[in-house]
């Protein structure tokens, strides 16, 4: 089952966007990603919500798909069905809640032993736009993903800041990793990320 | 209770019955011989013999046995065979169904369909043992994995919320039941196919993961190999667990549109050629409904518009339209199949203009051409049509004007005088030709869908009204509007037609004062509807008639510019005071929506009659009754209090509404009378207040006085001795004064109490409570709207207790239910009891019925039948 190809259509599962319980704003950078739109009031995900674009990498067009988790504990079991099927996982905690930043570890840990060891993590800061309200400094941020060998970006789902690079460049490591043949799939041309969530 | 007794009597056997030993012994020493036995050979054979029993002595062997058969699947894992024999006992005991041979004597029938339920209940009161079972799915050995899924899907048929959470709970539960699509043991496959259907009903969660785990690659595998719409019922399956993950589910369909799966529905429709008379088997055809139910599923009236919109444009894109066109025009199709493709092209085009364009141009195989549409139309007003096919066409019609102004113009253009004579038939002649047909259904079709022109389209409802028809050669040809005023008059009692010709006219005339007044100038119109929302007939439908009617009217005062005299508002505002009463009209407009097809037709697009009789209201109109009803009432009541204040003119008011405001005016005279008198008291008694308490003040400050001259002289008194008799004699009858001014002015003190007392608390409260009063008499109008709001909670309350009700039904359920569990635990036990008892007299050498002996051989023999 693990990230097989799809010989079919040609899809790999990939990238997983992880953000946790309630509030950091994966939902709202999936839709950000999608459909290039903000808004300010989500409904909260129950269980997980599919979304799908398609980029190009390498002028090789590939369509991502992107499993929204929800981040409560009640859904944990849920989401792990997902972790063995991504290629990625993007973590999300929230600049201007600490508690987000703390609970890192917690979802590291789960995400790593359900998941293929392959799957390509990147940590994401969001809400970088509320600067002012910022308790988790970059450079903690940083610190983090270097320790735990994740790549690293701060994004704001509001203004869209960095959000096209944040699951861009995740595809792209997925991309190479494909070519290395590190996941077993065939060359063409999807994946699925998963978005998990720290709050 | 009765099942308890009889399944008492068949554990302990019937008593003295020759050496036979009863199939309950049996059972209890085959389940002894499971439990204790310590070689695996004896074990195994004894759980054959019981899975040979457990069909016949079902009850029997499910009561003693379960315990045993979890041991089994617990303790011996690794053996493949004996673990096959009690999964296949487990699958034999909580079957939801009964067995033919299965032996209940005296058991009522409706218990024994609880059975399979029950001995789930108790099965997986251990969770666990769910957990077991799903790990034989990972047994390769076919007797073990075959009946693990055949009791997983028992399991869920009997209890599936529980088994759902318990599935969704364990790791990776549901990916160990989508790996059984990949067997290539086909009766394995087909019965998880089975079972994923179980699993994915209703749970939105269990959905999306099976979705992810690349279910419908396996089933679009799944259904091609098995030559599409061609292959068995083995294709149905595939079919009905699709549309169990998209149903509901816009995840999943979003995930089904993105995965390009749309593009693999396409194939499916390919019909064959048409010579080939292999044709139309009841599996195809089967196969084709549920393949265009999961098209349907895809876009729903009810989704949201931007989903819906993408998946519609795909389907467009890559073909599937036309292919479904293609069947709209093929011939030899099965009425129902035709019958639900067209409710599908109508879903698949329903608003989106692209779509609705597309199947404006497709054209029918006829001779001469025409438009796929007007072929349509034809079989709508065609009596000889099936029911439900005709109503299929109405709702395409619906779907393809729906939000189309394009469309909708165009209907509209085939009805207007225009230079090109046009020889071919249009799609506005044929609902003309509907309109006058003599059968009511071909009226209702035709006004109905002639409105669907109409729906929030103003420009086309004054376009409408050019339409003029020619009635007989030689006459002047008169207007539509007309006309659909005159065949109201003439339809009697025909309540289908009269419903129609209302439906299209309330839309007409709504929001369209022009459409009013051309209805209005017509000198039948009104007096029709007055007629008719004044008859008091009983029936249901008589009853929606002059609702109906009322409505209209209503409109017509709505939307009246005031250019028909005759019928200004005002004037029918007074009509219906008048000739109605308000209260009335109210209550008739108020029997529409508590017809109770109403609602029904409220909630879908779709018409959901089963016959023409049910065919009384439409969709769209009921989305514009519930939009305008508030209006309308609004527009037939006075409201006097608004005149008032905006000082507008009294003589614009009927009658009545004179003479209330008249009323109110008097009452508010007179409470301000009262008002004024009130205010007047309170002065008098404030006035009376300060001049009591300033005599109380020069009163104490006399005494202060007093009482510090009394002082001087008392110091004077015991200083100067020599004038004593003097001094205190002087001082004697200042302090009588004093005391007697201090007595006096305490009184007075009391006095103003009291008067302050009966100021603020009796006479204040009692002018506050009548102001009160006062206030609450001008606000009489909205307690009005209280008293809705207070109905409506009052219904909700009721409905809640309902609720409450049924809770309390089901607890007591649970209850009993629980002591049924007691009674069987209750049962075992004695059960054991007399076992040992039994044991205990043979150890004492006292002679036991001596079946023990035999059982071994019946043993024996059951396993026989089992391996025959
Ligand atoms: N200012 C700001 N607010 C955000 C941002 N992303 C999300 N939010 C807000 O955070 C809240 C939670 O977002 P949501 O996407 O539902 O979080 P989720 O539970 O992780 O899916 C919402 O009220 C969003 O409006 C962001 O980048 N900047
Ligand atoms: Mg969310």
């Amino acid at each position: 089952m693990e990230s097989q190809p799809n010989k079919q259509t040609g899809w790999c599962n990939g990238i997983a966007v992880d953000l946790y319980s309630g509030g950091v704003g994966k939902s709202c950078l999936l839709l950000q990603f999608t459909d290039k739109r903000f808004q300010p009031v989500h409904d909260l995900t129950i269980g997980v919500e599919f979304g799908a674009r398609m980029i190009t990498i390498d002028g090789k067009q590939i369509k991502l798909q992107i499993w929204d988790t929800a981040g409560q504990e009640a859904f944990r079991s849920i989401t792990r069905s997902y972790y063995r099927g991504a290629a990625g996982a993007l973590l999300v905690y929230d600049i201007t809640r600490r508690e987000t930043f703390n609970h890192l570890t917690t979802w590291l840990e789960d995400a790593r032993q359900h998941s293929n060891s392959n799957m390509v993590i990147m940590l994401i800061g969001n809400k970088s736009d509320l600067e002012s309200r910022r308790e988790v400094k970059k450079e903690e941020g940083e610190a983090f993903a270097r320790e735990h060998g994740l790549i690293f970006m701060e994004t704001s789902a509001k203004t869209a800041a960095n959000v096209e690079e944040a699951f861009i460049n995740t595809a792209k490591e997925i991309y190479e990793k494909i070519q290395e043949g590190v996941f077993d799939i065939n060359n063409e041309v999807c994946c699925t990320f998963l978005l998990n969530l720290a709050s | 209770m009765e099942y308890f007794k009889s399944g008492l009597k068949s554990v302990l056997g019937t008593p003295q019955e020759g050496s036979q030993p009863t199939g309950a012994e049996t059972v209890e020493r085959l389940v002894d011989r499971v439990q204790s036995s310590t070689l695996l050979d004896d074990r195994r054979d004894a759980c054959r013999a019981l899975k040979a029993l457990s069909r016949k002595f079902r009850i029997e062997v499910g009561a003693q046995g379960m315990g045993a058969l979890c041991q089994v699947l617990e303790m011996d894992r690794r053996d493949c065979e004996i673990v096959g024999y009690a999964l296949d006992t487990l699958c034999n005991i909580t079957a939801p169904e009964s067995f033919e041979d299965e032996e209940h004597t005296s058991l009522s029938l409706s218990s024994v369909g609880n059975i399979g339920e029950q001995f789930t209940e108790i099965f997986i009161k251990q969770p666990d043992n769910v957990g077991l079972v799903l790990g034989f799915l990972e047994e390769y050995d076919f007797h073990v994995r075959w009946p693990a899924v055949k009791l997983l899907t028992s399991l869920l048929d009997n209890r599936p919320k529980e088994i759902q959470e318990i599935i969704l709970a364990s790791p990776m539960g549901v990916s160990k039941l989508m790996e059984l699509l990949g067997d290539s043991r086909e009766v394995i496959r087909n019965d998880a196919l089975l079972l994923l259907v179980q699993l994915t009903k209703g749970n939105a969660n269990i959905q999306k993961i099976v979705a992810f785990q690349s279910a419908f690659d396996r089933l679009f595998d799944v259904i091609s190999e098995e030559g599409y719409s061609d292959g068995g019922i083995v294709v149905e399956d595939c079919l009905l667990l699709m549309l169990n993950l998209l149903r509901n589910n816009n995840s999943n369909q979003n995930f089904f549109k993105e995965g390009s799966y749309i593009q693999r529905l396409a194939p499916m429709f390919n019909l064959p050629p048409e010579s080939d008379d292999t044709g139309w088997s009841a599996q195809k055809v089967s196969n084709i409904l549920c393949m265009l139910q999961v098209v349907r599923t895809l876009v729903p009236p009810g989704n949201p518009a931007q989903l819906t919109m993408s998946s519609q444009k795909t389907m467009k894109a890559c073909g599937l339209l036309e292919t479904l066109c293609n069947i709209l025009m093929a011939s030899g199709v099965p009425a129902d199949v035709l019958t639900e493709t067209i409710n599908t092209v109508a879903e698949v085009i329903r608003g989106n203009q692209g779509n609705q364009e597309y199947f404006a141009n497709v054209m029918a195989p006829s001779n001469p051409p025409r438009p796929a549409v007007v072929v349509l139309l034809m079989s709508m007003v065609n009596e000889k049509q099936p029911f439900g096919l005709r109503c299929s066409v109405l709702y395409c019609f619906q779907c393809f004007l729906f939000k189309n102004e394009i469309g909708q113009s165009q209907l509209v253009q085939t009805l207007l005088p225009s230079s090109t004579e046009v020889v071919s038939l249009t799609t506005g002649q044929l609902l003309c030709g509907g309109l006058f047909s003599g059968e009511a259904l071909s009226n209702w079709f035709s006004a109905v869908a002639l409105s669907y022109a109409l729906v929030e389209n103003p420009a086309q409802k004054e376009q409408l009204l050019r339409v003029l028809l020619a009635t007989s050669i030689g006459n002047q040809p008169i207007s539509l509007m007309h006309q659909c005023t005159m065949l109201l008059l003439q339809q009697g009692n025909k309540v289908q037609s009269k419903l129609g010709l209302l439906m299209l006219l309330s839309t007409w005339l709504a929001h369209c004062p022009l459409a009013v007044k051309q209805f209005l100038s017509i000198p039948t119109s009104i007096p029709y509807l007055t007629a008719q929302a004044g008859s008091n007939e009983h029936d249901d439908n008589e009853k929606l008639v002059q609702g109906m009617c009322a409505f209209l009217m209503g409109i017509c005062v709505t939307f009246n510019d005031d250019t028909v005299t005759t019928f200004s508002k005002e004037k029918l505002r007074q009509l219906v005071e008048k000739r109605l009463g308000l209260e009335t009209f109210l209550d008739k407009i108020s029997e529409v929506s508590k017809h109770e097809l109403y609602s029904k037709a409220a909630k879908h697009p779709q018409f959901q009659a089963k016959q023409s009789s049910e065919l009384l209201l439409d969709h769209e109109f009921c989305c514009l009754f519930k939009a305008l009803e508030g209006m309308v009432i609004k527009a037939v009541t006075p409201k006097p209090q608004g005149d008032l204040v905006n000082g507008s003119s009294e003589l614009s008011m009927s009658p009545s509404e004179n003479s209330l405001l008249l009323q109110y005016k008097d009452l508010i005279r007179e409470q301000d009378r009262k008002l004024q008198e009130l205010t007047q008291i309170i002065d008098r008694l404030t006035a009376e207040k300060s001049t009591l308490q300033a005599q109380v003040d020069d009163l104490t400050s006399t005494i202060s006085q007093l009482r510090d001259e009394n002082m001087v002289l008392r110091a004077q008194t015991n200083t100067g001795l020599g004038q004593t008799t003097d001094g205190s004699t002087l001082g004697h009858k200042s302090w009588a004064k004093s005391h007697q001014l201090k007595t006096d002015s305490e009184c007075k003190d009391s006095l103003t109490c009291k008067l302050e007392e009966q100021v603020t608390s009796g006479t204040m409260s009692d002018l506050e409570a009548r102001l009160r009063s006062t206030t609450m008499d001008g606000t009489v109008s909205t307690s009005d709207t209280e008293k809705e709001l207070r109905e409506t909670q009052q219904r909700l309350a009721a409905a809640e207790e309902k609720l409450a009700e049924l809770e309390s039904a089901d607890s007591e359920l649970q209850k009993l239910r629980k002591d049924q569990e007691d009674l069987l635990e209750l049962l075992t036990d004695q059960d054991t009891r007399l076992n040992q008892l039994k044991a205990q007299l043979r150890a004492l050498g006292e002679k036991v019925d001596d079946d023990d002996e035999d059982l071994e051989e019946e043993g024996e023999g059951y396993e026989d039948e089992d391996s025959a």
